[in-house]
């Protein structure tokens, strides 16, 4: 009886930390190549995740190329890549255990922060629940919740990233306007200001005896 | 607080040993909740995150060289918050943890970068970083022996935990909307008055040059 306890206990254990596979969102700036590392325990584990560039500082154009996200399996394959993209969401299932490499690719010369979220998931399968009787079909069950519940702030952490990127062009937007409008102002008054003095000197009595 | 900590952060290492010696049999030690970074020979390395207030920040990082584990190179660290106060510093450690509750929302971040007895031919390093705040930072250990549940109960109370968090993320992110919504109908209006305002400007400025030439010229009796 004390044995078992103790075995469900340290089940209990793994479970609870078998949990926390995730990463906050964290925001990373990105020069060239900048590659995340994040370790795989199961095969077939699903990895989901999302990233969207925050600080796209584009003057003219929407013309960005964006930037190239690859992930590398721990055996040199590359089991996902999305091109040109300012944000964007994966999930792939991890063909196997390991050190799996997130990179993100910058074309441009301009250094651009990326916002990030990795999660791995671990469902126990079947396979799992026979080779351990202590393990209750209620424990897949609760993982899956688990991993819902994870689905769901994974969105939010994606959205929050585009809220915060909106915002920044809400900010740019608003910076422009008043900065191009003042400056629009004062030009206007110097262009007449000085086409007045120019009129006046045309028509000013030294220059006026020479030429009219 | 400190021994609930230890006791929790035992228990952690327990299964993690638990979880290694069942699963993987590799050289390296694998933290599953980390992420790793590369931190560049020269230059440092920055993450960050916005973080709103009273919300816990737990972060442990450590340096992970395979080439040479006795001779571990040694990272220097700082942790900023929004208005530049310095939360946390540290020099020439090769692994280290802060603690902190934020008291103002905005960009903390979190600054490596290797030292300079280290900085030799521009070789990087990785470092494993373990960053959790919010709900992900909780001590379930004091929880389960506070409130005297364990097995199934304690993981559904994180379940509850973990939606609670969601509950208050979505409040957030709708405050921010909210915000948003008014700096973007504040441009919109801006925008309207704005080019209006310079139409009138420009027949403004053309009437008073007209006014002054007309003047001018009748001062030189050419009109």
């Amino acid at each position: 009886m004390e044995m078992r306890r103790a075995k469900v206990w340290a089940l209990m254990g793994l479970l609870l930390f078998s949990w926390v596979c995730d990463v906050a969102c964290l925001s990373l700036t990105v020069n060239s190549v900048e590659c995340v590392y994040e370790y795989v325990l199961y095969e077939g584990d699903t990895v989901s995740g999302n990233f969207v560039v925050v600080d796209h500082d584009i003057f003219w154009g929407s013309d960005h190329p964006g930037i190239d996200f690859v992930v590398t399996s721990p055996a040199g394959n590359v089991v996902q890549t999305l091109k040109g993209t300012s944000g964007d969401k994966f999930d792939f299932k991890a063909p196997g255990i390991g050190m799996y490499k997130f990179c993100f690719h910058n074309p441009s010369s301009a250094v651009e922060t990326v916002s990030f979220y990795i999660h791995v998931g671990h469902i126990p399968n079947e396979h799992d629940l026979a080779k351990d009787e202590h393990l209750d079909p209620i424990n897949v069950k609760i993982a899956e919740l688990r991993e819902a519940l994870e689905s769901v702030t994974a969105e939010q952490k994606y959205l929050k990233a585009r809220d915060t990127r909106h915002r920044h062009t809400n900010e740019s937007t608003r910076k422009r306007v008043i900065g191009y409008t003042v400056g629009e102002y004062i030009l206007l008054g110097l262009a007449s200001t000085l086409q007045v003095i120019y009129i006046r000197r045309l028509f000013s009595k030294s220059v006026a005896y020479n030429r009219v | 607080m400190a021994r609930a900590l230890i006791a929790g952060a035992r228990t952690v290492f327990f299964s993690l040993f638990l979880l290694l010696c069942l699963t993987c049999n590799n050289n390296l030690v694998p933290v599953a909740e980390a992420i790793w970074l590369t931190i560049p020979g020269s230059g440092t390395r920055c993450v960050s995150e916005e973080i709103q207030t009273n919300v816990v920040v737990l972060t442990d990082y450590y340096v992970i060289d395979e080439n040479n584990p006795e001779h571990i190179p040694t990272i220097s660290a700082r942790v900023t918050s929004p208005f530049g106060n310095n939360l946390h510093h540290n020099e020439n450690v090769s692994h280290g943890q802060f603690a902190f509750t934020t008291s103002e929302t905005g960009n903390y971040q979190a600054c490596f970068w290797l030292d300079s007895s280290h900085q030799h031919g521009g070789a990087s390093l990785t470092l494993g970083l373990d960053w959790k705040i919010g709900i992900a930072a909780q001590d379930w250990e004091s929880v389960a022996k506070k409130e005297k549940i364990e097995g199934v109960q304690l993981v559904l109370r994180r379940l509850e935990g973990v939606v609670e968090a969601i509950h208050g993320n979505l409040i957030h992110l709708k405050n921010r909307e909210a915000e948003m919504r008014e700096v973007s109908e504040r441009t919109n209006a801006r925008v309207a008055w704005f080019s209006i305002m310079s139409l009138g400007v420009c027949i403004v400025v053309s009437v008073l040059q007209l006014w002054h030439l007309q003047r001018f010229f009748q001062k030189k009796k050419l009109i």
